[in-house]
């Protein structure tokens, strides 16, 4: 338990159309994610992978079950300030159509989950550089992500989802819109997450980029086939 | 905070913008039209006071000779009426009036020497005629500012120079103060102001048309001084029990009182326009602001996802609307102010009305659209952030 960062007890998520239908999405996962984990969660294309992701990263709510975050049943919680805590400092999160503001800088756009943690901006200013510098970008600080290739759109998310040094990285196909010599670059940085002990959530359908993983979590028709699942050898 | 983040698309400003500049333009606009014409209309009396009454010949129909107005009527009224102060006669006429090599064609009135202080008219130079003068039909001439501008454009003082009104040589004895716009009547800046007396028997003998300015004695009583001219006329002209009256009373009560429920009526119609105006423009800035819904929507949903409080992102474009429509509201206050320039700047115009901006309409228009700007700037952004994240990122 102590060493659990997250875990869903009989998780349900359904979707309800205009006119009232209901699509169960989730039907009933359960999982367990330990600290310094490195999880991807696979999948057939509309398994739920994404919906499952955005409830661990509180982007919407279940509709029924439990999610313990570090113990602590966060479910039920609605209150904007708690869940705007939690994305800000505990999460950080990976789009797979990185999500960048367009008009703002790629430092810009990295420090600004800072400035809604309400630091100052020198300080936010540094750090996001030294991100920057980190994902290899340096040169490109004041270039608007239109002047940026995919592979950097990404890294610049990837940097200003680090920027609050969240335990938890949360990502959603992050490699899905580049090509494989990109996507390749971008699974580098992420085999570093290992070594300062953040816990990371990535949802793929590459086996390539899946094998990153300490282990993969197959989901089919909203539910958890397989906890451990392994790739064939051919990878 | 993130300002620039939800600011700095220029596109978008500017069409936010645009809908609050034409709405504060066109009712800055509408409203100087209106305080133009109020004023038009204000011009038009102001040399008439409350308890002036006016009395002029029958043109056409039931005017004879013998029953016609004269300025001994005056004289006439003055004597017998008891609530009348004053009586003037005066006689008018257009007759060519020239000096050296200039000419122009001028309305010449005849009048007696109470003319001056009842039409509320001021010495410019020299001195107006008097009583004297009138006995002795002296060939003297009161002038206006602009027969003044016409007959002596190098600007030396006509005082004591003799011109030429219809063939007859007659002394300038002294000018009078311009009294500006005068929109619907005969205005003394371009009249030629002679003894009655002299215009009755030199210059215009019985083409002239007569009329008399008369007061009541206070503004109470102008109906009952009304009354005893209009026995005293008939009287005066031997019309029969039954006839119809040979003569027509204006009191400046009634005249006024006619140009006030037509300035009224205007104020009403201008408001009707500044209100389809305001709900056009109101219109137009709703629509950008929903134009962009989608671009916002999905922007909050980004800030969301990345740890923006509600409260935060909503201080943003609250800033963002408000700054908006104020920039806007500004730039149409200036452009509002332009238009009023320019049109007053036009030559054929400036003749007929002359735009004058007013605070309400200002207030009006600016307050307004900034509300407007403000309100549907702001609303949506409300309803999106109220979204989950991920529905909010979902909108294109
Ligand atoms: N907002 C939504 N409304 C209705 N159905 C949705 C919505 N989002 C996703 N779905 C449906 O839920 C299922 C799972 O979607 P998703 O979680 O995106 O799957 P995956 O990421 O595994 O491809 C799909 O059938 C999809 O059509
Ligand atoms: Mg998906």
């Amino acid at each position: 338990m102590e060493n659990t960062e997250i875990k869903l007890e009989a998780v349900h998520k359904s979707y309800y159309l205009a006119n009232g239908e209901e699509i169960p999405v989730l039907k009933g996962i359960d999982l367990e994610i330990k600290k310094g984990e490195f999880v991807a969660i696979m999948g057939e294309s509309g398994g739920g992978k994404t919906t499952l992701l955005n409830i661990i990263g509180c982007l919407h709510p279940l509709s029924e079950g439990k999610y313990f975050l570090e113990g602590e049943n966060i479910g039920e919680v609605r209150d904007d300030f708690t869940l705007a805590f939690i994305r800000n400092k505990k999460m950080g999160f990976i789009f797979q159509q990185f999500n960048l503001f367009s008009r703002l800088t790629a430092l810009k756009n990295i420090a600004l989950p800072a400035i809604y943690a309400g630091i100052d901006k020198d300080e936010r200013e540094a750090r996001a550089m030294a991100l920057l510098k980190s994902v290899g970008m340096e040169d490109r600080a004041h270039h608007k992500p239109t002047e940026l290739s995919g592979g950097q759109q990404q890294r610049v998310a990837i940097a200003r989802a680090l920027i609050n040094d969240p335990e938890i990285i949360l990502a959603d196909e992050p490699t899905g819109a580049l090509d494989s010599k990109s996507g390749l670059a971008i699974m580098d940085i992420f085999s570093g997450f290992k070594k300062e002990n953040k816990t990371v959530a990535m949802v793929t359908h590459t086996a390539e980029v899946a094998k990153y993983a300490d282990r993969i979590i197959y989901l089919r028709d909203g539910k958890v086939i397989d906890n451990d699942y392994k790739l064939t050898s051919a990878y | 905070m993130a300002f620039e983040a939800l600011l700095g698309n220029k596109l978008r400003a500017a069409l936010s913008m645009l809908g609050i500049i034409i709405g504060v333009t066109t009712v800055i606009a509408v409203f100087a039209v209106g305080q133009g014409a109020q004023n038009a209309v204000n011009a038009q009396f102001q040399n008439l006071s409350a308890n002036s009454i006016i009395i002029m010949g029958m043109f056409g129909r039931g005017a004879t000779q013998s029953s016609k107005l004269t300025t001994a009527d005056a004289r006439a009224i003055m004597e017998k009426a008891e609530h009348v102060k004053s009586a003037a006669g005066s006689i008018m006429g257009n007759l060519s009036a020239s000096y050296g090599s200039e000419s122009g064609s001028y309305s010449v009135i005849g009048a007696d020497a109470n003319y001056f202080s009842i039409s509320n008219l001021k010495l410019g130079s020299g001195r107006f005629f008097e009583e004297a003068d009138v006995d002795s039909k002296a060939m003297a001439a009161v002038i206006g500012s602009d027969v003044v501008a016409a007959l002596f454009p190098d600007g030396g003082n006509p005082v004591g120079s003799t011109i030429t009104v219809g063939g007859k040589r007659l002394e300038v004895i002294g000018t009078i103060e311009e009294v500006g716009s005068n929109i619907g009547r005969m205005s003394p800046d371009e009249a030629i102001i002679v003894p009655d007396t002299t215009a009755q028997k030199s210059l215009l003998g019985d083409r002239g048309q007569v009329m008399i300015n008369a007061q009541s004695d206070t503004v109470d009583n102008i109906t009952i001084a009304t009354e005893e001219i209009t026995a005293i006329l008939r009287a005066e002209h031997k019309l029969k029990v039954g006839a119809e009256d040979d003569f027509r009373i204006m009191d400046a009560g009634s005249m006024i009182g006619a140009a006030q429920s037509a300035a009224t009526l205007m104020t009403v119609l201008l408001t009707a326009i500044a209100a389809i105006t305001l709900l056009v423009s109101g219109i137009g800035i709703m629509n950008v602001m929903f134009v962009t819904v989608a671009e916002r929507t999905k922007e909050i949903g980004i800030a969301k996802a990345i740890g923006g409080k509600r409260a935060d992102i909503l201080g943003q474009f609250l800033l963002e609307s408000v700054a908006m429509s104020m920039i806007g509201g500004l730039i149409g206050i200036i452009l509002g102010h332009g238009i009023i320039y320019l049109v007053n700047q036009v030559e054929s115009l400036s003749s007929i009305i002359t735009l004058a901006p007013s605070v309400l309409g200002v207030s009006i228009g600016f307050g307004f659209s900034v509300l407007v700007g403000v309100t549907f700037g702001f609303y949506p952004a409300l309803k999106a952030s109220r979204l989950d994240p991920v529905d909010a990122l979902r909108s294109e």
